[in-house]
């Protein structure tokens, strides 16, 4: 049976990749933890095969991603209809006046708190936004990748990445 | 278009930067109890994959041996229970009270080979082949998903 010290110390070296990715991915740190957690079960129910293989860090983020999709589309039909109510031509300005604190909080915050004012915003957008940026930044998907992996049309994916960068945007202005 | 590449490389740039979110210190007792509540599971109550593979061979095995075992079995089955009938019909001595079971037989051995019967060996092949359908396509994903990790 699989050593549980072993594991123990599988978990240390890759929680921090596991849960980064699934809360950028789902923006809520307890709902990541869940989903880390499920993660870390399936790998330790095959740690025969994971464990020593160089592809671990690969599957483990593979698996964390599908997870946290799975975990999403149980709100898709939502995400999808808040997404339409958001497509018509509205400026950035906008759109940008309708996130979460962080946004209106930012230009007030020191340089140095930027960066986790960034990541803050990240998570603060909207599910059908942060979701294929994530997907296309950090898990370097392509556009059509993303659209097959979250179901969505190749114009809806490309349309949902331009807004949340616009609305990254305009916290960087401040930093570069 | 310039607009755009020029955002996506600013955007890329900015969040490549980003550290890389810590775990929380609660995820690891979280996982590691979970764990230990899942290997205090008898294997028999976990998910077929996950079961030790002697045993899942063996439980394949079984269910080869029940299916052939009923295929091979079935006809003498109903040979025997035509012989019981026949006892108890001698036994009742043409006594009345064995008309209700002589009928209710007659009725099930009716209904077995004009209903039953036609279907039964469709019914199981069909049944072995999704188990064996299901176990190959599992064991295929199961490598698949493990060298597209690998690939990435």
């Amino acid at each position: 049976m699989t050593d549980v010290g072993l594991f123990e110390a599988f978990v240390r070296r890759y929680q921090d990749m596991v849960y980064g990715t699934a809360v950028r991915l789902l923006g809520s740190p307890t709902e990541a933890e869940d989903v880390a957690q499920t993660v870390f079960l399936k790998a330790f129910q095959r740690f025969n095969e994971v464990g020593a293989s160089p592809a671990a860090p690969g599957w483990l983020k593979t698996t964390t991603r599908n997870e946290c999709l799975n975990h999403l589309s149980r709100y898709r039909a939502r995400w999808q209809f808040f997404s339409e109510l958001t497509r018509p031509d509205r400026s950035g300005g906008d759109y940008a006046d309708t996130l979460a604190s962080p946004f209106s909080h930012a230009l007030d915050l020191e340089q140095a708190e930027l960066r986790e004012q960034l990541e803050r915003a990240l998570r603060a957008l909207p599910d059908h936004q942060r979701v294929p940026l994530v997907l296309f930044h950090f898990e370097e998907l392509n556009y059509q990748e993303i659209a097959d992996a979250l179901g969505a049309s190749l114009g809806k994916v490309k349309t949902d990445i331009h807004r949340g960068r616009e609305a990254l945007r305009r916290l960087l202005p401040e930093r570069s | 278009m310039n607009h755009e590449n020029d955002l996506e490389r600013l955007v890329d740039h900015e969040l490549r930067r980003l550290p890389t979110p810590r775990a929380p210190h609660t995820l690891l007792p979280r996982v590691m109890a979970a764990v230990e509540a899942w290997v205090g599971r008898p294997w028999y109550s976990r998910a077929w994959f996950t079961w030790p593979v002697g045993w899942q061979a063996a439980s394949v095995a079984a269910l080869v041996m029940v299916i052939a075992g009923a295929v091979f079995f079935a006809p003498r089955v109903e040979a025997a229970a035509s012989g019981a009938i026949a006892a108890v019909q001698m036994f009742a001595g043409g006594v009345t009270e064995a008309a209700p079971v002589e009928t209710t037989a007659h009725s099930a051995r009716i209904l077995w080979r004009t209903l039953l019967e036609p279907l039964a060996t469709y019914a199981l092949v069909v049944v072995v082949l999704m188990v064996l359908a299901c176990a190959v396509f599992g064991t295929a994903l199961n490598h698949v998903v493990i060298e597209r990790a690998e690939q990435r």
